[in-house]
């Protein structure tokens, strides 16, 4: 078995299973020093290093966002933004909290992969999956690989999308992923190429961990087609008080790219990323996304269509508990004529959780022919829950079809009542109506996952999460 | 370009050139290019109405709220405001309050159908006038000064107590500390009017600045509608002057148990005049508010209406719509708060937009944690006419109470619908002709419910009007910039 042995476990999971022996980790804070070590660490050339720092600066000057969720327990100062994945404080499986055990064990997941998740075990075997698909993957010229690692392999390509599509100065959780990120995945789908299986970021990510400031870079050629999935339905435990990602997806013209994430970090976690697509001439972007973990979710994964003839669709679903706020939402940017997007929206609050949908639909000038639709649904499951909707919609062309819908409401008695009287309790109706309220969401995903979802969605419900 | 407009008028004072000249240079978004809110003219405008200390003391709280506060307070819509076509820096208010003019009483001065009538021109009140049914009946209708004199401890009450400017509006508490003059309109307990009480401002002279409250109060089980046409005094005045002039408007109103306000509002100022309005309810137990708003005047226009659905049962439905031609702005917000149970909250916004005009409808609807079983539903709409028009949706909701009967929103943007107008055309109408009827007919179902019949007359003969000049004036459109 090819158990690494460097990668043991640690707080903090930065490491991607290469050759690079980092040394020493930064002191907590973050300062120029820190944005130097990291780059001295991972051996950059210069011009990822003046990337870092110009990030770095705007980082500073940026104020913190007054919208949204309540970023002020946030102490950036405590974080330590680089260390050695080898060095991460022994933790053992008595520290991982009783709920995180228990949906463990609820869901079926396997023992060596349950201390994997929970950051107190090594990897386990999926590695040997992951080592099989890469093979399989670079017969056919897919790159798919740590990005640390794309960076050094493929410089030019690596240099000529990376921050395109996201800036650093784009807003101040970028700009500090640009400072300090590492990890994430590098996609690169050569022409033509349609990869018959979905890359699951799961099993790359179990051989070579994850990290707290990922960043993913997607690039897809002209007449390619992707489907990149990351995160499992599993509640990822970890102790980082911030999660702040940046997704970065190219889809070259005529490609096709489905990007689903199934995120559920454990209560305690910020999640804080930025996901945008440039969808160029008639390529189609779908981004899936569903967020029922974390503490705060802020989260809008938008898609400029910059090409004729674009497409792009976004299905997202939150599910905020006690104690939880998803402010998620989605962005449709159409620049270019008969460009087309639908934007599907679902989120359910319960025991005093809190959702927020956020959404943009803009249509430039000249953007002819737009065909785009936006559509939100909240179910407020219980006294004190609530749910927010801020849509956007700013049409500058007048040749633009645009349809939104909203409503909120809370589960339907009647139904239930239906359904109970078919002989189901009136936990299992309410949970067959919740799937159902779901169902648009989870009928994209790929069978293992929707399998895991709803029986996720069904523990949720139950309340036994705790 | 719009920005040179600002080239300073022969009529701006010198003491003002100071802040006049920045403004000339490049005026932001956000610049507010108003240059008389200050201690002095809030103490002027207070001396001359010979006001009691108590509304000194307001007024100057007023203007520490407008001191303190930035243009847009909330930050869904600080990239959503846009005051670069007001050029407001010559505009100087009226000094005291409208004085009535003999004979504004007359009998004759009625309109026909109407239970009441006022109209100011400028700072004039040149009609106010009761039918005898309405004054037996027990209905005031008097300027704010009037109240003053004859019943300032109700005076009191209602600026103090009433339903209240929104406290984080600049513009409101600007409005609050420098209004010079009024209406009152009270409804006693039980007294339902058939009949329309009709408002007619007429203002517009350049360089002017009216600021103005309208002040209803309804007391219980009681009913009335209220017609407001504002229109712009002064046709004959040079269009080739670029000379704005500027008016902020209140309608405060404060209705009672199981009473009912209908109110139609029908905005045809000039393209020169820039207008701020703020429209606030509160409604008690069953009471219900109709709105009935059109806007198609103004260079900029920036209304907010905040409806307070406190009673259980109240009910708030208001339909607003736009026309917009040339380069107007219609920026327009309304925020709806239920707290009572069961209350029912109908909004809808309909905009159609031709030209280079834009319209930005933001509505907030929240249901508060108290509110069970509302009922809940905000739609906006638009249809662009042109390239160049820009249509900006925010509809919002915000929800701490599930148990509602329904909470929804909806909004479309598109063109005219190919459909219909094929279908009109097959029927022998000429394409114009078409566009015209399925313009007309988008917006029909809120002329609909304005309460005079006469009004509405007047509205579909406004909006045709309106329809004919876009046509007209269509080649020599940049003319108008």
């Amino acid at each position: 078995m090819a158990t690494s042995p460097e990668i043991v476990s640690g707080e903090y999971k930065y490491g991607f299973h290469d050759d690079v022996d980092y040394l020493e980790e930064t002191k907590a804070g973050l300062t120029r020093e820190t944005v130097e070590a990291i780059s001295r660490f991972k051996d950059e050339p210069q011009w990822m290093l003046d990337f870092r720092l110009r990030a770095y600066e705007h980082y500073l000057s940026r104020p913190m966002p007054q919208w949204g969720g309540d970023l002020m327990q946030i102490d950036l100062s405590k974080i330590v933004y680089y260390r050695k994945p080898s060095q991460g404080e022994e933790k053992s499986w008595d520290d991982v909290p009783d709920k995180i055990k228990k949906t463990f064990e609820r869901l079926g997941i396997p023992e060596a992969e349950r201390k994997f998740l929970a950051g107190v075990g090594a990897q386990y075997d999926s590695e040997v999956v992951y080592h099989s698909v890469r093979e399989e993957l670079s017969k056919i010229g897919v790159v798919f690989m740590g990005t640390d690692q794309g960076l050094k392999e493929y410089p030019e390509l690596f240099r000529k999308y990376f921050a395109t599509v996201v800036p650093p100065e784009d807003n101040k959780f970028a700009a500090l992923n640009s400072a300090v990120w590492s990890g994430g995945s590098f996609v690169y789908v050569p022409k033509g190429v349609e990869v018959p299986l979905p890359l699951q970021a799961y099993f790359r990510i179990n051989a070579e961990n994850t990290g707290q400031f990922e960043r993913t870079l997607i690039i897809v050629d002209e007449g390619a087609k992707v489907h990149y999935i990351e995160g499992c339905t599993a509640p990822i435990y970890t102790t980082d008080a911030l999660h702040a990602a940046v997704v970065e997806v190219i889809a070259l013209p005529h490609s096709k790219v489905r990007y689903t994430t199934i995120q559920n970090w454990s209560n305690d976690v910020y999640n804080l990323v930025t996901k945008r697509a440039h969808a160029h001439a008639y390529s189609t972007v779908e981004w899936i996304d569903a967020n029922t973990g974390s503490k705060l979710t802020m989260k809008y994964p938008s898609i400029y269509l910059r090409g004729e003839g674009a497409t792009a669709e976004v299905i997202s679903v939150a599910v905020a508990g006690k104690g939880q706020h998803q402010d998620t939402g989605a962005k449709a940017i159409h620049l270019a004529p008969n460009t087309r997007s639908r934007i599907i929206s679902k989120s359910i609050s319960k025991d005093g959780g809190r959702t927020t949908y956020r959404g943009q639909l803009k249509v430039v000038p000249g953007a002819t022919g737009v065909v785009a639709s936006v559509r939100c649904d909240a179910l407020l499951l219980d006294e004190g829950s609530r749910s927010d909707t801020y849509p956007y919609i700013d049409i500058q062309e007048d040749d633009t079809t645009m349809t939104h819908e909203a409503t909120v409401g809370k589960i339907s008695q009647d139904q239930v009542f239906y359904l109970m009287s078919r002989g189901l309790t009136e936990n299992e109706a309410t949970n067959l109506v919740v799937q159902g309220f779901l169902e648009v969401f989870t009928k994209e995903l790929p069978m293992e996952y929707a399998i895991e979802f709803n029986r996720l969605v069904k523990l949720e419900m139950e309340g036994s999460l705790g | 370009m719009t920005d040179i407009a600002q080239g300073a008028p022969a009529a701006a004072p010198k003491g003002n050139a100071a802040s006049a000249a920045p403004a000339a240079a490049r005026q932001g978004p956000l610049d507010l290019t108003l240059s008389f809110v200050d201690g002095a003219a809030v103490r002027g405008t207070a001396g001359a109405a010979a006001d009691p200390d108590w509304l000194l003391a307001d007024r100057l709280e007023g203007l520490r709220a407008f001191e303190a506060l930035p243009i847009e307070t909330n930050q869904l819509y600080t990239t959503y405001i846009d005051l670069r076509n007001a050029h407001l820096a010559a505009a100087r208010p009226y000094a005291g309050p409208a004085a009535v003019s003999p004979g504004a009483g007359a009998a004759k001065l009625l309109p026909e159908g109407a239970a009441a009538y006022a109209e100011i021109r400028e700072n004039q009140i040149a009609a106010l006038v009761l039918s005898a049914e309405a004054r037996d009946a027990g209905l005031i209708l008097e300027t704010l000064a009037q109240t003053q004199t004859r019943d300032p401890e109700l005076l009191r009450k209602l600026v103090e107590g009433g339903c209240a400017l929104p406290e984080n509006d600049k513009l409101a508490q600007m409005t609050r500390a420098l209004w010079s003059g009024g209406l009152l309109i009270h409804v006693p307990d039980g007294v339902r009017l058939e009949r329309p009480i009709v408002l007619r401002w007429s203002v517009g002279a350049p360089d002017t600045a009216l600021l103005t409250r309208t002040i209803i109060s309804l007391g219980e089980d009681a009913e009335v509608s209220v017609v407001e046409e504002q229109v712009s005094a002064d046709a004959s005045a040079p269009i080739s002057t670029d000379a704005q002039a500027f008016f902020a408007g209140t309608t405060e109103a404060v209705i009672g148990a199981g009473s009912t306000l209908s109110f139609a509002g029908l905005q045809d100022f000039s393209l020169r005049q820039i207008a701020f309005q703020h429209r606030s309810t509160v409604l008690a137990r069953g009471a219900t508010v109709r709105w009935a708003l059109a806007q198609l005047g103004c260079r900029v226009v920036r209304s907010r209406i905040d409806n307070r659905l406190e009673g259980d049962g109240s009910t708030v439905e208001q339909a607003e719509i736009v026309f917009g031609s040339a380069d107007q702005l219609f920026d327009l917000t309304s925020y709806t708060r239920q707290v009572g149970r069961d209350t029912t909250g109908n909004l809808l916004s309909k905009a159609v937009l031709a030209d280079r005009s834009r319209a930005y409808m933001k509505g907030l609807a929240t249901i508060e944690h108290s509110a069970h079983g509302t009922d809940s539903f905000l739609g906006e709409f638009a249809m662009l006419l042109s390239k160049q028009a820009r249509s900006v949706a925010i509809p919002s909701l915000e929800i701490d109470q599930p148990d509602c009967r329904r909470v929804a929103h909806a909004s479309s943007v598109g063109p005219i619908d190919e459909t219909q107008l094929f279908y009109l055309e097959s029927r022998g109408l000429d394409p114009d002709e078409a566009r015209k009827a399925i313009v007309l007919g988008y917006l029909e179902p809120v002329v609909a419910r304005v309460p005079l019949e006469s009004a509405q007359d007047r509205l579909r003969e406004l909006l045709e009007a309106k329809w004919d000049a876009r046509t007209v004036a269509r080649p020599a459109a940049a003319a108008v910039a």
